[in-house]
Formats: structure tokens, sequence, C-alpha cells
């Protein structure tokens, strides 16, 4: 497969993937900032800081104001996170690489193309179809990942696709824990309120399968457990890097070749993470280590952007 | 209102040949369609093109057009109407077109080793000479089976009398194949029934026709060549046919970065490593082609490309070097050209011609400008035209002045009314006029032409420029065989 290709593919899906979790994180503030209570703000300002690289005086002006948040995440060009640009570069990549993908996800990428550029989208969101527009991209996520699985054929460009999506995941996942342990502190709360970690297990979608796994009170650590370490749950920072090191597995066994240095370089933060200590942590603790952790893994990605990808 | 009285009121213009009606009642190849089409309402045709344009939309078959700094895709418009050929018809274009490429294919073979056409004196020296598209730097190059037009699509169109004219040859890159073969699955799709009855030949073979050309030029000794698509990248605008033939022929699409030259030859950059590529389909200009022979400012092309072609390394499709037997002022000595090579008179003839260089010719097309048009001899796509029977008083001055000064990059036809078909354009019938491309494939075992084309529309009313850049659409195109 040509290099270029393959750095293609790898980033039709993180942008895939990234825009799913931008797209659920918008539509979960969204929902719970409708009920509003004393204690929460409605504030925009954490999808803000997660989404886009705009300072924190341009996130006051309007964080509190649903319709510019909502264009300068979804449609503003000049946020280069922005969903319509996030989808731009992902068309822009299944385009190079058109004759590798199936016409099926080509054509869901045109359709999702087509459905962030169309002219009517921006007064849409000004209006209560807002929510509706919402969902309707969240559901072309969930169709370009269900089409990919269904009829990619299982190559070498299967396996750099779900590589980039997954490596993407964690690296979302991270940030999006990151951001709620900066806002609740983690085991210093003695409260036993399982609403405070609402908004992050919505974010991630898991907070069904929180209330059917963990039984005990303990919610922080619960909580904690869940998004780091529970191999079941499929946001997880161990489940994508399980998903992770399965695919650059399959890769070297295609090649028929091992990369000593990207094996062990990935082996070691994989280590990392199977092996940790959370009941030992505390909020600082974890919120470096989870930091440590999205560093080693973008070094991952760069490794293997040169050993694979090198075109140019 | 039924399609009947859509049928009845349709307007042709006299003097123009029409193809579904000849004045009184509708020719007996396009009978099927409207006995079919009778049942049908405005509002289902609606609905039918509507399916049409979806389809082409979702399946990213568009265009960008650019205006107030914003990129809008746009699909090339599509009518829905299909455009009939008879058997009979046909038969005469193919064996017009067969003689012609062969004639052309031995011009070049000529124009670059020996140049006995020029000795002879049949083609003048000079302009060959003064041709942009003569490449000095393929000359002496042996290429596979001689063969250096491997694809063509040669534009024919229809005079007043119904007979066919070859209007240009396009030699170097011709474009548009994918819409021949898009065209006819959105028809299949929103008209099945119509296929059924009217034996339509199948044009589908294309893809896997050319890949066993492709194939069948690798050098020699190499048991399973590779071979690969050549494309500028996805902002050419012909980027979505790139990908449509390389999927098609499933062969690997490529951009010239992802190519590199060592020792002589090519290899392409894979996530393995390097990988030895033996035949190249480019859809890159000559002029983009190789940075150290062409244009040193082309970021398209591969350093060293041509160095490796000399030595047969690889092979390129079609051959560098094809665009001077298609310069507009060689066009018009292609009839001497068969004559020459093929002691055969044409069967489709030229249309007349004047080489604006020769000063009585000059002198008659510009007493004559209402009744002319003027190209530029080595423009494509409808650009550089001046069409005099609408062109402004004081701007044809200005073109004088600047066509006396370049004279040898100036020709000059009659003005031809094309043929005419009927387009369904807002909820009527009207009248458009048209052109064909047929698509030629040429490889060790002779031409093999796909029954049909690519049948372009003016789509503007009365307007004779059919190009996709000018406003121009399109039409898919039956060869149907009469007596079943």
């Amino acid at each position: 497969m040509l290099s270029r290709i393959a750095d293609s593919l790898f980033w039709l899906n993180r942008y895939g993937e990234r825009s799913d979790v931008v797209i659920r994180l918008v539509y979960v503030h969204y929902i719970l900032s409708l009920d509003r209570s004393a204690n929460t703000s409605g504030s925009w300002r954490p999808v803000l800081e997660l989404s886009t690289a705009i300072s924190s005086e341009e996130i006051s002006k309007i964080e509190n104001d649903t319709t510019a948040a909502l264009r300068k995440i979804l449609t503003d060009e000049t946020n280069p996170n922005s969903i319509k640009c996030i989808i731009n570069r992902a068309r822009e990549n299944a385009r190079g690489a058109q004759d590798h993908i199936t016409k099926e996800v080509w054509e869901v990428v045109n359709q999702m193309y087509h459905s962030v550029n169309q002219p009517t989208l921006q007064s849409k969101l000004r209006t209560e179809q807002a929510i509706k527009v919402i969902e309707g991209l969240s559901k072309s996520c969930v169709l370009f990942a269900g089409i990919t699985d269904n009829t990619m054929s299982r190559g070498l460009g299967w396996n750099f696709m779900q590589l980039g999506g997954f490596t993407e995941r964690c690296l979302q996942s991270i940030a999006i824990i990151n951001k709620q342990l900066q806002q609740n502190s983690f085991k210093e709360n003695s409260s036993n309120d399982i609403f405070h970690w609402r908004q992050l297990l919505y974010a991630l979608s898991g907070y069904e399968m929180h209330l059917k796994t963990y039984r005990t009170q303990n919610h922080d650590s619960n909580v904690m457990h869940q998004v780091v370490l529970n191999e079941n749950f499929t946001r997880s920072v161990i489940y994508s890097l399980i998903r992770v090191n399965h695919y650059v597995k399959n890769i070297m066994l295609i090649h028929e070749d091992q990369n000593e240095m990207l094996l062990r370089t990935f082996g070691r933060l994989f280590s990392k993470v199977r092996y940790m200590d959370l009941q030992a942590m505390e909020t600082q603790e974890l919120h470096s280590f989870l930091n440590d952790i999205k560093n080693d893994l973008v070094a991952f990605t760069n490794q293997l952007g040169k050993y694979y990808f090198s075109h140019s | 209102m039924n399609l009947e009285t859509l049928i009845n009121q349709y307007n042709q213009s006299a003097g123009i040949w029409d193809e579904m009606h000849d004045g009184e009642n509708v020719r007996k190849q396009y009978d099927k369609i409207f006995s079919i089409l009778h049942h049908l309402d405005v509002p289902t045709l609606q609905q039918k093109e509507k399916i049409a344009n979806e389809l082409f939309m979702n399946q990213g078959i568009t265009f960008t057009v650019y205006s107030d700094d914003e990129g809008i895709e746009r699909i090339f418009p599509f009518d829905i109407i299909p455009r009939i050929i008879t058997a009979a018809e046909w038969n005469h274009i193919e064996k017009g077109i067969t003689q012609r490429l062969k004639a052309l294919n031995l011009f070049l073979v000529d124009i670059y080793s020996k140049q006995q056409i020029l000795k002879d004196k049949i083609v003048p020296a000079k302009l060959i000479a003064s041709c942009p598209h003569y490449t000095r730097e393929v000359f002496g190059i042996k290429v596979p089976h001689d063969i250096y037009i491997h694809i063509s699509g040669i534009d024919l169109i229809r005079g007043e009398g119904g007979e066919f004219f070859v209007l240009e040859d396009n030699l170097r890159t011709p474009s548009g194949v994918s819409y021949m073969l898009e065209n006819r699955e959105v028809i299949k799709r929103i008209f099945p029934d119509l296929f059924v009855s009217n034996h339509v030949r199948k044009v589908s073979d294309y893809p896997l026709m050319l890949h066993q050309i492709l194939l069948s030029l690798a050098p020699p000794h190499i048991s399973n060549p590779t071979a690969i698509l050549l494309t500028p990248g996805i902002f050419n605008a012909a980027y979505y046919e790139h990908t449509f033939l390389a999927r098609q022929m499933g062969i690997p699409l490529v951009e010239g970065r992802d190519l590199v030259i060592d020792n002589h030859k090519v290899y392409m950059k894979t996530t393995r490593g390097l990988e030895e590529v033996h035949v190249i389909y480019r859809r890159v200009d000559d002029e983009f082609l190789d940075p150290l022979v062409f244009r040193q400012d082309s970021l398209l092309g591969i350093p060293g490309i041509i160095s490796a072609y000399r030595k047969g390394n690889v092979a390129i499709v079609n051959a560098a070097g094809t665009g001077v037997a298609d310069d507009k002022a060689v066009y018009t000595y292609v009839p001497d050209m068969i004559r020459y090579y093929l002691n055969e008179e044409p069967i489709l003839p030229n249309v007349p011609t004047y080489q604006l260089s020769n000063d009585d010719m000059r002198q008659y097309v510009f007493d004559n400008i209402g009744k002319m048009v003027i190209k530029q001899t080595n423009q494509s796509g409808g650009y550089g035209m001046i069409m005099g029977h609408t062109i402004e008083e004081e701007e044809w001055e200005k073109a004088k002045k600047v066509i006396e000064n370049d004279a040898r990059n100036y020709i000059a036809q009659p003005i031809i009314k094309l043929s005419t078909v009927p387009c369904f354009i807002d909820k009527e019938l009207h009248a458009r006029h048209v052109d064909l491309r047929p698509y030629a494939l040429y490889g060790p075992n002779g031409i093999q032409i796909v029954p049909g084309g690519l049948t372009r529309v003016a789509l503007k009313e009365g307007s004779l420029v059919v190009n996709s850049s000018q406003g121009g659409g399109s039409k898919d195109t039956w060869i149907i065989d009469e007596q079943v």
C-alpha cells in the first residue's frame, strides 16, 4: 500500500472518531444545559476548551451564548477543529484514498461533507432545530463507523483506519477525563453524588453501563475505574489501547516485519496503564499520569508515522 | 400535461438536423422510448431527474465552482432523455475513427523517427517546428508496439444533413469516459423498463479493456507487471474520473510525490518500502511529467521519469508527445495523412478549416467573420474561442490585432449548426445542440471502440458550445440495433 494512502486512511478514521466525540460532547452539554439548576451554570466553557484552541478571553465572550458557542464548535471555519473543518479534512483524506475505501464508505463521508456544508445549516442552529441537526450529525458518525466496519475488507487499509480511530479515541477519552478531573476532584469529595460524574459518563456514553456494572456507592473510584481500566467499556483508555495494540500487531504481521522500536515504545506505555494502581492515586497524580500516557501515545504515533507514512 | 403534448409541442429549428424528429414524425429509433415515455407525466419525469441528480451528488461526481471565496460543489448537468444512434450510423463512425486513428498513430511514429511525411512535403515542416506540442525530448524513443495513442476521444458533430464530421482529435489525456459509464448506470436506475425493450449495446467493458491494454504494454520480460494511474491530485477537475477508473481496473491511484526514480526505474513508496512500477496511465500533461525535461516548476511530475521511459523500463500511456497530432493546425492535414499512410479516402470528413497564417485564407475569414468560429490551436475545453456571429465590433477589432501577430496559433472554421436532440428542461422538451465523443482504445491487438460515448449538450438555448466548463451538460448515449 502506498505510504500516502496509509497516512490518509489513518487520518480519515482519526477525524471520523474526533467528530464523533466532539458532536457527542455538544449533544450532552446541550441537553444538560436545558435543566440548569443552582449549581450548574450551563456555561459552554468546558466544551469550548476541549474542542477549540481559542483563548480564555474569547471563551468568556461566548460561553453563555449557546448559538455562538455552537457556531464556534460546529461550523466556524476559523476554528481548525470545528466539525466542519474536521469533516472537510476527513473527506479530503477519503478522496485521496478513494480507490482504497469502499464506495459505501466514500458515500457516507461525502454525505457528511454535504450536510455540514449546506448553506441553511447556520440558520437552523439558531432555532430549536439545533438539537435535530446535532442528532443528525451524531447519527452520521455512527453510520460512518458502522459502514466502515461492515464493508471494508480486513486488509492493510482497514488496519490503518482502525489504528487511527482507536488512537484518536484514546487521546480524546484522556482529554475528557482530565477536563473533568479539573472540575471535580477525585476522592477529596466525600459526597456520594453520581450526578457529579454524569456529564463525563454521558460524554463517553457510559452512563447506562455504569449503573449496570457498579453497585457500590463509591462513585469516584468506580467512575475512574470504568473510564480508565474497564476492558469492557469501549471508550475506556485501556480498551482503546488494547485495540491499538491489536492493529499494530496486525500491520506488522501483514508486512511480515517486526519493528522492535515501535513494539517497545508501545509495550512500555501499554504496561503503564495495565499495571497502574488507581486506588493509590490522588487527583493530581492521576491527572499527570494520564497526561504522560497522552504524551507517550503521541510520541508513538510520530514514530509510527516515520516508519510507515514517510512519503515526502 | 402528459408527454404526448410535450412531443407535439417540441420545436426544432429549420435547417438543423434533429435526431429525434424529421420534421413530420418521430424517427424510428426513438419510437420505443417515446412509446414508454407517453405513459409518464411531467411530475414523474421531474422525480426521475431529481433521483438522477441525487445519485451524482452522493457519489461525489461533482466539480467545484468558486464564487465569493466559497467553493460550491455542483454536479455536471445531466439530461435524462437518452440520445440514440442507430447501428448503421455507428458502423460508419466506427470505421471512420479506426481509420483516422491508424493514420494519426503512423504519423506520430513517423514524426518522432524518420519524418518521411515532412520530407515528402505532405505536411509542412514549418508547421511541426512551430507546434508547441511537438516534443523534441522524446524523438527517437521506441514506444512499445509502436503505439502512441492508446486512449483517444475524437469529437464528432453532425451537420445540417445529418452527416458526421470530425471536430477535433483529443489524443493527449481525453476525459469524460467516467461520465459515459456513470450516465449509463444512472439511466439504468431511473428507466429500468426502457433498457429491456431497446437492445442497447453495453459500455461497461471499457475499464477491463483498458486494463488489458495497460498490462500488455509492460516491458516483455516482466511476468506480473504493475500498472498505476498517475493523477495530479484531488484538486484536479477530473479527479473523480481518476479514482473511478483506478477502482474499476483495480490499480493503484498514485500522485507524483508517491513515485521516485532510481537507476532509471520507477518505484512507488509503499508501507513496505519501494515497489517497481511498469506501466503508467498518466492523467498528467506532458509538460508537467518530468521537471528535469519539461517544466522545471512542476510539482506534479517525477524527476527522471523520461529517462526511465527512454530506457524502456516503464511504459507511459498515452505516449509522451501525442499533442503534436491533435494540434488544431495539424488537424487540417489529417485527411492528407490518411491518404499518405493508408492510401484510403477519409471516411469521416474534417470540418473545413482555414489556416490563419495563410494570407488569403485569413482575409477570407476576416471578410466573413459572421459565419466563422476562430480557435486557438493549442487550447481545449472551449477556451479561447471567438464565435463570429456574436462578437462585439470593438472586441473583434482587438482580437484581430492579436491574431495577426500570432497567426500560426489560430484557425477558423465555418460555424456548423450542430444537430439537436430533445432535452427535458423546465418541464418541457426542448431541442438542444449536441456533439459526440466516442472513446477508442488502441492496443497491440488493434483498435476497439466502446459502443457508446459521451454526448455533450449545450444546455443554453441556441448555444453551440458544449464544453462542461462553458455551461454544457451530458446525456447517456445509446447505440441500438434497429432490426430487433
